[in-house]
């Protein structure tokens, strides 16, 4: 990456920007560059699809009332590619990897799940877990969620000195 | 969701869910055609951000063109330790999530940061400060592109 793109990418991040009258000026104040070279970056950053768009984001609809769960199950290498491409059409999969197994943790597909309901999640993790059959596997419920954040590009926190 | 939406509002939102002007003056694009001003744009959307119907306007990136690396992670931590670790573990900005779960390990977060080394350090620097044993580092050997969610 070229060095003024990752200035105006960390500049670009910055939350506030985009509700401020004219979000590239002050993009461009900040970065001390023309407005021009700001507008011209930024659309070629979009171009070439680093930038896939900018938008709003809607919030969550009814944050807090849904429920996941993360099941991991331990299926033969042989047949882990076509069981997690199955299990990658279920409604309720918002997302699955095949992941290396751990000591201890003999597990290499990770579905997350969502639903409204424990049952319906219960429901959605049996459904998984006949694809998989008769492989062992794991629902791992979310308990509490900590984090849940935007990622932060070409972040700076490892070259700053310890707080 | 919190509050209705007004009619104007919703073209407001319509239009910033799609794309955002690339432009000197977006907010003025946006109003135009509505036949409302810059500043009357942008109230509406502050407002719908207070409100929490918005959570970001701004840039999505694509982290891969970027040459950025992510990985999940797990760690176990007894229970008595793991606010204390959680704590630590946000204070990351390469960590976008970490939560809790059932069984042991019982810390699942994600780290992304633009190089693998990048990534290594923060790894690292979370196992030793927080003490509790190695953080196994799970990165993906295939993604399936799911039919739920929005992505």
């Amino acid at each position: 990456m070229d060095k003024r793109d990752i200035e105006l990418i960390r500049a670009l991040q910055k939350g506030e920007i985009f509700l401020t009258e004219r979000p590239f000026h002050e993009a461009a104040r900040l970065l001390g560059w023309t407005v021009d070279e700001v507008l011209e970056r930024t659309r070629r950053l979009k171009e070439t699809g680093v930038i896939r768009r900018i938008s709003a984001l809607l919030a969550p609809g009814s944050a807090g009332s849904t429920r996941g769960t993360l099941a991991v199950f331990d299926v033969s290498d042989y047949r882990a590619e076509e069981t997690g491409s199955l299990m990658s059409e279920h409604p309720r999969v918002t997302h699955c990897y095949i992941r290396q197994r751990f000591e201890g943790f003999p597990f290499n597909i990770y579905a997350t799940v969502c639903a409204e309901t424990d049952e319906g999640l219960a429901r959605s993790v049996e459904e998984l877990a006949c694809v998989a059959a008769p492989s062992p596997y794991r629902a791992l419920r979310t308990v509490l969620e900590f984090k849940r954040s935007s990622p932060v590009y070409y972040t700076l926190s490892l070259d700053a000195p310890a707080s | 969701m919190c509050g209705a939406i007004g009619g104007l509002e919703a073209l407001v939102l319509s239009r910033i869910l799609g794309d955002f002007p690339i432009a000197e003056d977006p907010y003025s694009e946006i109003g135009r055609p509505l036949g409302i001003s810059a500043a009357e744009v942008l109230s509406i959307v502050r407002g719908l951000v207070e409100r929490g119907v918005v959570r970001k306007v701004g840039p999505f990136f694509n982290p891969w063109k970027m040459g950025h690396v992510s990985t999940l992670c797990a760690l176990d931590v007894p229970g008595e330790a793991v606010k204390e670790a959680a704590s630590l573990i946000n204070s990351y900005p390469e960590v976008t999530r970490n939560c809790l779960r059932d069984g042991s390990p019982n810390l699942w977060f994600t780290v992304m940061a633009e190089s693998k080394t990048a990534m290594g350090k923060v790894i690292a620097e979370i196992e030793t400060k927080a003490m509790r044993g190695p953080v196994r580092a799970i990165p993906a050997i295939m993604m399936f592109r799911v039919k739920a969610g929005v992505k």
